[in-house]
């Protein structure tokens, strides 16, 4: 057995008689790392963290923690014996007890790891004081999933599996808890997955990403790569910030490469994937890599905007009707109408060329 | 797993000592006892028994049910029953009982059969108080002579004016066991289809209820045992009743003939009774003077031994009818299922 | 599966399977040669037997329907005088068993009876006996029965009224239906499934009595049953016949579980605000009052006073009784009972919830149907049972006889009432089980809680009402009954019920009445000690 702390070795994961995701390979090696799965919903994530926590059985593969073996074809160790703490979606209070007496109950694992917050400390960190006295049918489902968040906090748990930990809490204050408990995960190095169809949230929390797509995991990588060299059109897609372009691949020897589309004209900057050069290919394009130029030459017709408070995205039509997306900041200098035309900066410029 | 096992082991000492409490409470185990079944539901049984136990020191243990159920439990028990003595009230029973093998001979102690009569005991089993089954009248209407029969309860002229209970009643059953003994099963059948003809209601409630039924003046004839007449007389039933039985009138069939049908409380010493010494020694207390005293005091049967009186109650009926000693009553328990079949058969 | 063997799991399959084998054997001797019996009983009283058991079931059915339909629909919908007195007073009807009620009804109604005593203190010596209504057995044992049982139908309505939609009787307000036509186009309609779920317990009780039937000296399927077994030894008969009573019943079942699935659809879950009842006034509101009153009188303080009148009538009957003896007998068998229902009720249900294997679903359905078995029935059957396993054990391995311990002793008596109510005590609890979400027992078991921890700390208090709830009921069921105890019980042992009948059975009914009087109180006060769930207007 290595010493990584989880394994997940060709594990399929039966979900329904229809729906199953198969051999799936995910290792954390440290102690204390975040991973987030990120999917699209149905495509079986929760399936996968009941499978973790022993509530379900594995249908073929090996689940390793801590080296020891926890999951196989033949074997399902039971889930109270894990030390694996898990966060459902929908509310699981106990309804016979009070908010505090259900963080507390949390507290009588007797293999847990060291935490050193208090059950107060928790019910301050997650804005919980005001109904710390209250059953879970007096609370909504917000709270009741901070408090379910701090019960499986407050238990110590080897590995922590939350599941749309944040889904019913108000926008506002979501990001101030995704911090926060990244934060408390960081500093009492308490392993974690996240399930979520949210990326934003993903690579945020995230040390690692999962993405989950067609019944398979088809990339697991650091956050950074996952953005910027998606392994797959679909996950492209999936990620869903951009629009694919048809282009022709001109340059690949140099240290900048450089591709050419008929109407943007010449893209420079790195192609993630190897091309030789002549080849016709599909091209990310996502908002933040055009720039808004007045001055330029290259101007194509405004057919959708909209206004995100800080930013707009404008959406332009090219000649063959390909349709492009633009950010800009929120800046009269920006205000186009629609059917107005737009100017962007050329030559073009993008980091990282995500090719297919 | 070995948690698991823990608990088990605790859940399953505590089922444990929970049966092993239970079974202290139910056999709290007596060297010296013998034991009882009786489908003879009185107390005063229980007090006379008690007496018994102070006599002797021999500690009685009674269950009281319905006759063939206690019975079905002493024959599935087998050699494993507790019970000693299997107490009745029909002579058919205790012949039936007998005929399956299930009561070893020495009811009848030398004891007992210097005082009981030959008719009303076995080798098996003996009897242990009398009763008759006989005609009640009301006065004011009618006026039975003297050599009235069972029989004559079927005459047309008593048409709607005869009530009798069920034909379920064991005591039925022995009756007409008895006529079918005598007259055979056609003129039995026949017989029961004239009593049919007569009833003034269709059969309902218990003996009781059909003297009652005379009093009220809904029949003019029925037919019930001796001691539930002296049951009312007794007052026991409250002073309505025993004013109504006073309107009532026995009499005492078939004196002319055979005689009135008797019948017999008894018991049976059982084939597997682990205490027969003691079973023995209760018989054999049941029908000393004294025991049959109590008896005929407190259930107005009458006397199974010479020199003890009916209770007067009953005794001022007369002693001296002339009761069916002819008629065997083992037979009752084998012409029994032939009775309820003519009966029902009539649609008694 | 084999992953999710444990502890839990096999209580969840043997305790099922150990009350199905009665069941069980029904069953497979259907098919057997049939004995000398069944020709009699064809030939001459099969068909009487029938129609007695249809007779009264239908009497039954009919009365209860009136009894306690009428009477919910007064208490939920209108208020006149007495409503709230009512609205509890009419379950103690419970307490009153139905054998007891005959025993008064005869009492009362014969020749120089409690009746005629009154109408001579009133009016001085006459004869009465002609004006005072006489009824045959059959008649009497549907009234005695109906009059004990309408409560099931009372309560079961009376909940289906209160949680039922505000506005469906609204919008018929709207449509202009009249008070008569929205009663019978909506509000009966849609509390339909509770009414059936009601009468369907009615008629298993009314099929498997037998305290009743036989004071009537009424021969029933039941008698039948028994007579083949006890009096012609004939087991393939009776099993057969059992097996035509179990059909019924297990018919009944289906009908039972149609509606309760249909109870589920009708009930309006959220915002069901207690329906506003309407005063009644004038002749109506006499009315309504009269039928409860009246129903309450018939039902509960009839047989009351009756059986008062004779303690007080008759004292020395009172001294003869070991009163306190009866009281402990009485408690030491409702104890054992519900503490062992109710553990493996839980343990069989909680299995059911960890293994979610089907045929372990199945099997406690199917053995939740002992409680149609007639308890005299079942008593002759565990004899026969016990002594069958004995002999066989005894005769492969050399085993000592085992048959003292269970015949004749607590343990088996405990035994039987097991195999009887565990149907009442499992589907309380599962009921209570369904309240509880799945997902709560999985994050107690990833909160490091053992199955055991699970159950201790979460779901036992979680479920303490139900607890409470099939305690008592179960409380109630054993202190009312009567076969069973009588069959089995061990030397000297009597409880109220088995005291009364012992009296009923040498004609001393005067007697019979101190215990029948105290069984009455100690139900009674078990029925008030829940009355407050069970009359729930939340």
């Amino acid at each position: 057995m290595s010493s990584n702390f989880l394994e997940i070795i060709n594990a399929t994961f039966v979900a329904s008689k229809k729906n199953k995701i198969d051999n799936v390979s995910l290792t954390i090696k440290e102690k204390g790392e975040i991973v987030c799965l990120l999917g699209p919903s149905g495509v079986g994530k929760t399936t996968i963290l009941r499978t973790i926590a022993g509530l379900q059985d594995l249908k073929s593969g090996v689940i390793n923690l801590k080296g020891k073996t926890i999951s196989s074809e033949n074997f399902n160790l039971e889930p109270e014996k894990r030390n694996i703490a898990m966060c459902f979606q929908d509310n699981s209070l106990f309804p016979h007890f009070n908010v505090l007496e259900n963080i507390n109950i949390g507290a009588k694992r007797k293999n847990g790891s060291k935490f050193n917050y208090s059950d107060k400390d928790l019910i301050k960190i997650l804005h919980l004081e005001d109904i710390q006295e209250k059953y879970p049918h007096q609370i909504s489902s917000g709270e009741a999933q901070r408090v379910s968040l701090a019960r499986s906090l407050f238990s110590r748990p080897d590995l922590l599996l939350l599941d749309e930990p944040f889904a019913n809490i108000d926008t506002s204050l979501k990001e101030e808890l995704q911090k926060k408990i990244k934060d408390i995960l960081k500093e009492f190095n308490i392993t974690t997955i996240i399930v979520t169809h949210d990326s934003h949230e993903a690579f945020f929390m995230a040390d690692k990403c999962g993405i989950l797509l067609d019944q398979a995991l088809k990339q697991y990588d650091i956050p950074y790569n996952i953005h910027h060299e998606p392994s797959s059109l679909e996950v492209a897609k999936f990620l869903n910030r951009g629009v694919f372009v048809d282009v022709k691949v001109v340059e690949t020897d140099c240290a900048v490469h450089s591709l050419s589309h008929p109407i943007l004209g010449e893209i420079r900057g790195k192609l993630v994937n190897n091309f030789p050069a002549g080849s016709k290919v599909k091209l990310l394009l996502q908002p933040e890599d055009l720039r808004h130029d007045d001055q330029s030459k290259l101007k194509l017709e405004v057919v959708d905007r909209k206004f995100r408070g800080t930013n707009f995205i404008y959406t332009l039509k090219t000649s063959s009707d390909e349709k492009i997306p633009v950010f800009v900041h929120s800046h009269h200098i920006h205000q186009h109408q629609k059917s107005e035309k737009f100017g962007i900066k050329t030559p073009i410029f993008i980091d990282h060329l995500v090719c297919f | 797993m070995e948690k698991t096992m823990n608990k088990l082991i605790r859940i399953i000492g505590l089922a444990i000592v929970g049966l092993f409490s239970a079974l202290l409470v139910a056999n709290s185990v007596f060297a010296n006892e013998v034991n009882v079944f009786s489908a003879r539901h009185y107390d005063s049984d229980v007090q006379l028994y008690k007496k018994f136990t102070s006599k002797t020191g021999i500690k009685v243990n009674v269950v009281s049910g319905k006759d063939k159920a206690l019975q079905k439990r002493i024959k599935e028990e087998g050699k494993d029953s507790k019970a000693d003595i299997y107490i009745t009230a029909d002579a058919g029973r205790l012949g039936a009982f007998q005929a399956e093998g299930m009561f070893q001979k020495g009811a009848s102690s030398a004891a007992i059969k210097k005082v009981v009569p030959a008719n009303f005991r076995s080798p098996n089993w003996v009897g242990i108080a009398k009763r008759a089954r006989i005609i009640y009248y009301n006065p004011k209407t009618v006026n039975p002579s003297w050599n009235m029969s069972y029989e004559d309860l079927a005459d047309p002229k008593y048409k709607g004016r005869v009530v009798i209970r069920k034909s379920s009643n064991i005591y039925n059953q022995s009756l007409v066991a008895s006529l079918i003994k005598n007259n055979g099963e056609k003129n039995t059948a026949a017989w029961a289809k004239g009593m049919v003809n007569n009833f003034a209601r269709k059969p309902t409630g218990n003996d009781r209820a059909q003297i009652l039924a005379v009093a009220a003046g809904e029949a003019d004839w029925a037919v019930a045992n001796t001691y539930y007449l002296a049951l009312m007389l007794s007052g026991k039933k409250g002073a309505e009743q025993q004013a109504a039985a006073k309107k009532v009138m026995p009499f005492f069939p078939n004196q002319d003939g055979r005689g009135t049908h008797m019948n017999i409380s008894g018991g049976g010493i059982l084939k597997h009774a682990p205490n027969k010494a003691n079973a023995v020694k209760l018989l054999e207390f049941l029908l000393t003077p004294e025991a049959q005293q109590h008896i005929v005091n407190n259930t107005f049967e009458y006397p199974m031994i010479p020199g003890v009186k009916a209770n007067k109650l009953i005794a001022q009926f007369g002693l001296d009818f002339k009761q069916d000693l002819k008629t065997k009553v083992s037979n009752y328990g084998k012409l029994q299922a032939k009775a309820l079949k003519v009966m029902n058969e009539a649609g008694w | 599966m084999i992953k999710r063997i444990n502890f839990w799991v096999i209580f969840a399959f043997l305790v099922p399977l150990l009350v199905a084998i009665p069941i069980f054997t029904v069953f497979l001797s259907f098919f057997d040669a049939t004995g000398n019996y069944l020709d009699l009983l064809t030939d001459t009283f099969l068909l009487k037997y029938l129609s007695n058991s249809f007779l009264i079931l239908l009497g039954v059915l009919s009365l209860t329907f009136i009894f306690g339909v009428t009477s919910a629909y007064f208490v939920s919908f209108y208020k006149f005088p007495g409503v709230n007195f009512f609205k509890w007073a009419l379950i103690l009807s419970f307490a009153v068993p139905a054998y007891i009620y005959a025993y008064s009804l005869v009492a009362f109604f014969e020749n120089y009876g409690t009746a005629f005593s009154i109408l001579t203190f009133l009016f001085g010596e006459g004869d009465y006996n002609k004006n005072i209504p006489k009824f045959d057995g059959l008649i009497g044992s549907m009234f005695s029965i109906s009059f004990s049982l309408f409560g099931y139908v009372y309560v079961l309505t009376r909940a289906s009224f209160i949680f039922q939609s505000h506005n469906l009787i609204e919008v018929g307000k709207n449509l202009g239906l009249s008070s008569y036509e929205s009663f019978f186009k909506i509000i009966l309609p849609s509390a339909r499934p509770a009414i059936v779920v009601g009468l369907s317990l009615v008629a298993m009780e009314t099929l498997s009595d037998f305290g009743t039937v036989d004071f009537f000296s009424i021969s029933t399927l039941t008698t039948a049953i028994y007579n083949a077994w006890i009096s012609f030894d004939d087991l393939t008969t009776a099993n057969q016949l059992s097996f035509i009573l179990l059909f019924f019943i297990l018919l009944l079942f289906v009908l039972e579980n149609l509606s309760r699935k249909g109870a589920k659809y009708h009930q309006n879950s959220k915002g069901n605000k207690p329906i506003p009842k309407i005063q009644l006034v004038g002749g109506k509101s006499i009315f309504a009052t009269c039928f409860c009153s009246i129903l309450f009188f018939c039902s509960f303080i009839f047989p009351v006073s009756q059986m008062t009148y004779w303690t007080i009538k008759f004292p020395k009957y009172f001294q003869d009784i070991n009163f306190w003896s009866l009281n402990i007998n009485t408690l030491i068998l409702v104890f054992l009972s519900s503490l062992f229902l109710i553990t493996f009720s839980f343990m069989t249900n909680y299995g059911n919830r960890v293994s979610k294997n089907k045929i372990i679903s199945y099997l406690s359905t199917f053995s939740v149907s002992g409680y149609a078995l007639p308890g005299i029935i079942l008593a002759v059957a565990f004899i026969t049972f016990i002594s069958w396993f004995s002999d066989l054990l005894s005769s492969i391995f050399g085993f000592n006889s085992f048959k003292n311990v269970f015949i004749g002793s607590i343990v088996g008596l405990v035994i039987a009432y097991f195999v009887r109510f565990f149907s009442l005590s499992y589907n309380g609890i599962k009921s209570g089980y369904s309240k509880i979400n799945n997902s709560i027992d999985e994050n107690a078991y990833l909160l490091g809680y053992s199955k055991f921890k699970t159950f201790t700390t979460i779901h036992l208090p979680y479920l303490r009402t139900n607890i409470l709830l099939v305690g008592v009921l179960i409380a109630l069921e054993i202190i009312k009954e009567l076969p069973i105890t009588l069959i089995l019980r061990p030397f000297n042992f009597e409880t109220f019920a088995t005291k009364a009948y012992s009296y009923a059975a040498q004609d001393l009914l005067e007697a019979a009445a101190f215990p029948s009087l105290c069984l009455i109180i100690w139900a009674s006060i078990f029925i008030l000690f829940i009355s407050k769930y069970i009359l729930s207007e939340k």
